[in-house]
């Protein structure tokens, strides 16, 4: 059992606050992705659970361990670091092996798991080169391998395949996705990219300026940000914010984007009724709505400003009122700057932030965490 | 935002690693400051003291600038100093104004024989001091400049011109040619671009280099020893008094001879590891 | 390693002209002198002797004697003289008389200042006046003849009576050769003229050596001079002692001192600037450091004082028969000046090691210790090796602050026969064969250790 716990913990350099007050449970032998922008503390994090530099509040629990002033050597941990961290000096060999002859495994042993690491990386050719000669590509895979040789529970990986082209990025991924299946290690993996993180991850944490905005499956943070940062965040094109003005009329709830009304679903009539006369953020993805030629029930008339065909869809750019927002349509769909095209939002899929927290209004049948 | 303050970082537990670190780092101070600490304390007290045993090992009792004084009279001191002070300055300017364009021309033109002019560099850089002494004295004496103190200047300017050289070269590496092209590209001369642009970037790294050169050439006594007999600089002063002269004499002298390292030493610190980073290549 | 990056890559003068002061001013005062020291120690530019056939430079040459070789001096002569005045020549006085012949015929020719006694001088002792010396011996001719020129070879032009006044209008100062006679290097028998300023006579005349010749001839002479040379054996002998007895200590000091810098304790640039310092320092400072430490009143014996563990009569460590101890407060003197360059050299190499390749180590189990020997050690190689190879050259240069602390005659080292031979014995031959054993032996050490170095890293290639 390999449980980690992350109850409060708090890093700060200096005066400036990395990790605030951060609470994380990542279950046995789940692969949980920490996601954020440069500088928001995911790495701070990672590396307060390696043990390379100590948490200065809050404790880290790995199985039934109290690690939190363990070294890292001791924590039972494996890594993988972003610059890969190879010993220049030390063939292949050498450095997979090198966690298990620091931990005293025998030299029968250190050969086994050497060599079984190196083949599920299929570097097993590379074994005895040293590292200068190596690509990119190949040193990538001898850090997995090293990372994966100490049979470690508890498996970190920093931005692993950050440092690679584009082409091969995509073809790692998916390999590591299933080596990490086989392997069945409690994994946390930090990247900023979002794409990775959608498609690796059990669970998505999205972290912000030291703070954990949101852990959930990739599909509710995709779908249901708990708040405005999440919802920007993660997607391409990113969620439209617009501007809305709400009016309570009894029952009646609307509210007014640019001119128009927008009837929000029923479920969250109550809670927007407390909004009454203030301003609301109205959250939508660009798929999720729906442009059309013609005028329709609850449709709202947008200007469009720049029409890009992306193949797989078009991406249109429109103005409602003062607000921007992006809509994609089906590639087919026959449109050009200047037009004027009615939108409708389905109201299920609008999500309301109040703009003074920030935060997704809830309807109060679901909390939401952060 | 967060207030930092409200979360106090957390003390690391005193390690005995932790401990050995600063128990090294203060022991090899100390090690390096005592002695230099009771130089001075003797260069600045009265010559009973100096004389005296068993010395006091508390510093500057009693302070006096009795032991300086007596020094600086001593026939041959001031124009010891003086001597040092010329050569250095000699020194300084014609090492720079040699090295400036040849550090300039390989750190920033491919040219055939820019390797083999690298190598010469070093190879005059290893060769030892004593080695080129004792010809370039006789042709000295040859050339009618024995026992003056321009000589020195010219033994002491091949002795740090490798060095200054691959400093400055590696000051001038340090400014990305782009910049100087930018200039161009905005209409400025090659010559401007130069004077405006990259002149100022390298001025503290040159000067500092500067410095550099100006200790070494302070602190060198073989080839002054060799090269002069009335015209001494004050380490070849020194070095042919020593035997002859009283601890007073002897303090005194050392103080002179360490202060200028300590003052340059500080202002170049922070150009120091790129210096001898380059230098130790 | 500091990345350059040359950018103008057109061919252009420019570059040679930036180059060119640099590469004049080495060759100037380099690479000629270096030239000239080499030749200094395996040249002799006065080994041999040449002997002609008569006292004049013009004539052909009978002979070479080398430079000691016995000589007998069969006669001698004055000549004109050719080069310069030096005080080892032998001369001889002419001077231009003017006076009357037994027949009362006008006379104007000269004789030797042998011949002359001089009665009247000018204010400044130019003699102006004198007479005729007497001729002694019985069956001597009693005139003293005049001849057309200043030499014995020349005619006789007329003849003085002994005591006649003369007016003396020229004097002439002459060289005198010697007709010596000798064997030479092949054991022929030769026979010819030299000039005497280069054959030194002894008390009876009659006898001499070659003092020094006027050709030039390579010859181990110096060399072999050095090498027996009473002082040559402890020099190296204890140049390589010092060398053997500091370079380990320093580096392992010097490893530590970057490992507790590379720790970054707070104040870490304050320690790297005290650290440091000894590097900027004179060796002479140095020495006189030491010096005043170990000197019988010094430091060392106050603080002993100070705990009572020395009675009235404080040790002497620097004498002439503690040895041992010169060489202990060398070697401390060293490692205090010197460390701090090698530390400096260690600690860029600890700064080039990327943070994270530490981090996977420690991460991957390795203590401290396991660390600083399986990482840090390995990835300092480079850098340990330049140090080694510019600390074991300048231990070769070792001077000041062994004349500092051990005078320089107990303890001795090659730098200071060097400095010794030039000096005090003023044999530039000499001194320059100790400058090229140096040379030869930083030369010697610098490509055994990146030989050492090389095959090292070729074994872990393989």
């Amino acid at each position: 059992m390999a449980e980690i716990r992350i109850e409060n913990v708090s890093k700060v350099f200096g005066d400036h606050v990395a990790v605030d007050n951060a609470n994380l449970t990542i279950h046995d032998k789940e692969f949980l992705v920490l996601l954020g922008p440069s500088g928001c503390g995911k790495t701070t994090l990672l590396r307060a659970i390696a043990g390379l530099g100590m948490a200065d509040a809050g404790t880290i629990t790995i199985g039934d361990r109290d690690v939190t002033y363990l070294r890292p050597g001791e924590r039972k941990i494996s890594m993988v670091f972003q610059s890969y961290a190879i010993f220049p000096h030390m063939t292949v060999r050498e450095n997979i092996g090198f966690g298990l002859k620091m931990n005293g495994s025998g030299a029968d042993e250190i050969k086994k798991n050497v060599d079984e690491a190196a083949e599920l990386l299929h570097i097993e050719q590379l074994l005895d080169r040293r590292p200068s000669d190596m690509s990119g590509g190949q040193r990538q895979r001898v850090a997995v391998a090293r990372a994966l040789a100490m049979k470690a529970e508890v498996l970190l990986m920093d931005e692993p395949l950050s440092n690679l082209d584009a082409l091969l990025r995509l073809e790692m991924r998916a390999e590591l996705k299933r080596l990490l299946q086989d392997v069945g290690a409690t994994t946390i993996y930090v990247t900023h990219d979002q794409i990775e993180a959608l498609s690796m991850g059990d669970r998505i944490a999205v972290m912000r300026d030291g703070v954990i905005q949101q852990c959930d499956e990739p599909s509710t943070v995709y779908a249901d940000p708990s708040n405005r940062f999440v919802g920007g965040f993660i997607g391409n094109p990113p969620m439209n914010f617009l501007d809305g003005l709400v009016r309570a009329d009894g029952d009646e709830v609307r509210v007014s984007v640019g001119g128009n009304d927008i009837a929000p679903a029923p479920h969250m009539a109550s809670a927007l009724a407390g909004f009454d006369g203030r301003p609301i953020t109205v959250g939508i993805r660009a798929e999720n709505m729906k442009a059309m030629t013609g005028q329709a029930d609850g449709s709202v008339p947008v200007t469009v400003q720049v029409v890009e065909p992306l193949g797989s869809q078009n991406l249109l750019t429109v103005d409602v009122g003062e607000n921007r927002l992006k809509v994609s349509t089906h590639p087919t769909f026959d449109v050009s700057a200047g037009d004027t095209l009615w939108v409708q939002f389905p109201p299920d899929q609008i999500r309301w932030i109040d703009p003074a927290t920030e935060e997704v209004v809830s309807s109060g049948e679901t909390t939401v965490g952060a | 935002m967060s207030d930092a303050t409200r979360i106090q970082e957390r003390k690391q537990r005193p390690t005995t690693g932790r401990i050995a670190t600063y128990l090294g780092a203060f022991t090899i101070a100390f090690w390096i400051l005592f002695p230099i600490w009771f130089m001075f304390s003797m260069a600045f007290t009265t010559r009973e003291e100096v004389r005296s045993f068993p010395k006091s090992v508390f510093p500057f009792t009693p302070f006096s600038t009795d032991t300086m004084e007596f020094f600086l009279g001593v026939d041959g001191v001031m124009s010891g100093l003086i001597n040092s002070i010329i050569v250095a300055v000699i020194t300084v300017v014609l090492s720079t104004v040699i090295s400036a364009p040849a550090g300039y021309a390989i750190s920033r033109y491919i040219f055939p024989g820019r390797d083999l002019f690298r190598l010469g560099v070093l190879a005059v850089r290893a060769f030892p001091v004593v080695v080129l002494s004792i010809p370039l004295a006789v042709l000295f004496i040859r050339a009618n400049l024995f026992d003056n103190i321009l000589s020195v200047a010219l033994m002491h300017t091949i002795l740090t011109l490798p060095t200054t050289i691959l400093v400055i070269s590696s000051v001038f590496a340090s400014v990305p040619y782009e910049l100087e092209e930018a200039g161009q590209v905005f209409g400025a001369s090659p010559w401007q671009s130069f004077r405006h642009i990259v002149l100022p970037l390298v001025v503290p790294g040159i000067a500092a280099a500067s410095v550099l050169t100006f200790v070494l050439s302070w602190n060198e006594v073989f080839a002054a020893s060799v090269l002069t007999l009335e015209n001494r600089t004050l380490p070849a002063l020194l070095l042919n008094q020593l035997s002859q002269s009283g601890p007073a004499y002897q303090f005194a002298g050392g103080f002179f001879l360490m202060i200028p390292s300590l003052i340059f030493m500080f202002v170049i610190r922070k150009y120091l590891f790129n210096m001898w980073g380059q230098v130790s290549k | 390693m500091a990345v350059i990056t040359p950018r103008k890559k057109k061919r252009s003068l420019t570059p040679y002209l930036l180059i060119a002061p640099a590469v004049l001013f080495l060759a100037a005062f380099f690479a000629w002198p270096m030239v000239q020291g080499l030749i200094l120690a395996v040249y002799d530019d006065e080994a041999v002797l040449p002997l002609v056939a008569e006292a004049s430079i013009e004539a052909d040459r009978t002979g070479e004697l080398p430079q000691g070789a016995a000589v007998a001096i069969l006669g001698q002569q004055g000549n004109t003289i050719d080069g310069e005045l030096t005080s080892d020549l032998l001369t001889e006085q002419w001077f231009r008389v003017t006076g009357t012949d037994p027949d009362g015929a006008d006379v104007d020719g000269w004789a030797p200042e042998t011949r002359i006694r001089v009665r009247d001088e000018a204010s400044d002792g130019t003699p102006i006046g004198g007479t005729v010396r007497p001729v002694l011996g019985e069956n001597a001719d009693p005139l003293t003849p005049i001849r057309s020129e200043p030499t014995e070879r020349a005619d006789v032009i007329a003849q003085l009576e002994q005591r006649a006044p003369v007016e003396i209008a020229e004097v002439t100062v002459l060289e005198v050769w010697f007709n010596v006679s000798a064997v030479d290097e092949d054991g022929q028998a030769i026979e010819g003229w030299a000039p005497s300023r280069f054959i030194r006579a002894f008390e009876n005349g009659e006898e001499g050596r070659v003092d020094r010749g006027t050709d030039g001839q390579f010859t181990s002479r110096f060399v072999e001079k050095m090498l027996d040379d009473r002082f040559f054996g402890p020099a190296w002998r204890t140049t390589l002692l010092l060398m053997v007895l500091i370079i380990p200590i320093q580096f392992v000091l010097a490893i530590v001192m970057a490992l507790v810098i590379h720790a970054r304790p707070k104040g870490t640039s304050g320690f790297l600037y005290v650290f440091s310092l000894p590097m900027g320092m004179s060796d002479l400072a140095v020495g006189i450091l030491f010096f005043s430490i170990f000197t019988s009143n010094g430091l060392l014996n106050s603080i002993l004082d100070l705990f009572g563990l020395i009675g009235d009569n404080p040790p002497t460590y620097l004498g002439a028969d503690t040895r041992g101890w010169i060489i202990a407060a060398i070697v401390l003197a060293e490692l205090w000046r010197a460390t701090s360059i090698v530390m400096v050299i260690v600690v860029s190499g600890l700064q080039a090691i990327p943070d994270e390749t530490l981090e996977a180590a420690e991460l991957f189990g390795a203590s401290y210790w396991q660390r600083v020997r399986y990482i840090m050690l390995p990835l300092l190689k480079p850098s340990l090796q330049v140090a080694l190879i510019l600390r074991t050259i300048l231990a070769f240069q070792v001077f000041a602050v062994v004349i500092a602390l051990g005078g320089g005659e107990i303890v001795t080292v090659l730098a200071n026969e060097t400095y010794r031979q030039y000096f005090e014995l003023r044999d530039n031959n000499v001194a320059s064969a100790y400058a090229v054993f140096i040379l030869l032996l930083s030369l010697a050490s610098s490509v055994f250790y990146l030989r050492a170095m090389r095959s090292q890293n070729e074994v872990a290639e393989s």
